[in-house]
């Protein structure tokens, strides 16, 4: 079993909540020094492993394959 | 000796340190009797640090004549203005001062010209603080520059790496939305 999706879906949210942060920042909808800038890649980081977590037992099948015994 | 008092660099560029909400002739909050004022030459901006005026609107370049007191001769002094940033980052240093003099005032002039990537229409707080052997005080600022959103390059790349982010956290999720086996 590996978590590969779960963390590869947690970094990748974090920076997309990063940016998200960034783009409120530059359209003027939060201050700079807001502490949202600061909670939201949080955030992402812990949406991106709970949505990595349901979609990795969603699709077990593309998950690979633990490595079985030689002899069964 | 040069004496540099209030912050310099902040009503140089724009960023006196301000007071609390409060009518005119207050001091900044502290025990130093602080007083500071920036006048935008090219824009005619005034700005007293006595005075809230919300978030204060400047153009991208300009000259600002800038002048700083305090009551009573400070002795040795020091201070420092700096750039708020978000948590838990420190914030990014302007400018800073120190020493030992008898003046109580300053002024000069500064011309400041930001760079076009610098975003226009964000909101920055500027913190600046002076402490000398009278006290101290301190004081904040709030100021965007003169434009909008997309006057900055720098907003067309935020959009496009969010864009990017998306696309990539999508297909990452993509059993999410595609429905499992």
């Amino acid at each position: 079993m590996t978590y590969g999706r779960v963390v590869l879906s947690a970094i990748l949210a974090m920076f997309l909540f990063l940016f998200i942060a960034a783009d409120l920042v530059l359209f003027g909808v939060i201050p700079l020094n807001s502490v949202i800038v600061t909670v939201l890649p949080l955030v992402g980081l812990v949406v991106g492993a709970l949505l990595g977590v349901m979609a990795r037992k969603r699709n077990p099948d593309a998950m690979p394959e633990e490595p079985t015994p030689a002899a069964a | 000796m040069k004496f540099r008092y209030l912050p310099l660099g902040a009503v140089a560029i724009g960023f006196v340190l301000l007071g609390s909400v409060s009518p005119a002739h207050a001091d900044i909050p502290g025990t130093d009797d602080c007083q500071a004022s920036g006048t935008w030459l090219d824009d005619g901006l005034v700005v007293f640090a006595e005075t809230d005026g919300g978030v204060y609107t400047i153009p991208d370049s300009d000259t600002v004549a800038w002048e700083g007191s305090v009551a009573a001769p400070p002795g040795e002094y020091s201070g420092e203005i700096w750039l708020e940033m978000p948590p838990p980052f420190a914030g990014w240093s302007i400018d800073s001062w120190g020493g030992d003099s008898d003046n109580t005032g300053n002024d000069g002039t500064y011309e400041y010209d930001f760079p076009s990537w610098v975003p226009a229409g964000v909101e920055f707080d500027v913190k600046g603080e002076h402490f000398d052997e009278n006290g101290g005080c301190s004081g904040t600022i709030a100021f965007e520059l003169d434009g909008g959103p997309f006057d900055s390059p720098a907003t067309f790349v935020a959009l496009a790496v969010t864009l990017l982010f998306a696309i990539l956290t999508g297909l990452a999720l993509k059993p999410l939305f595609v429905g499992g086996a």
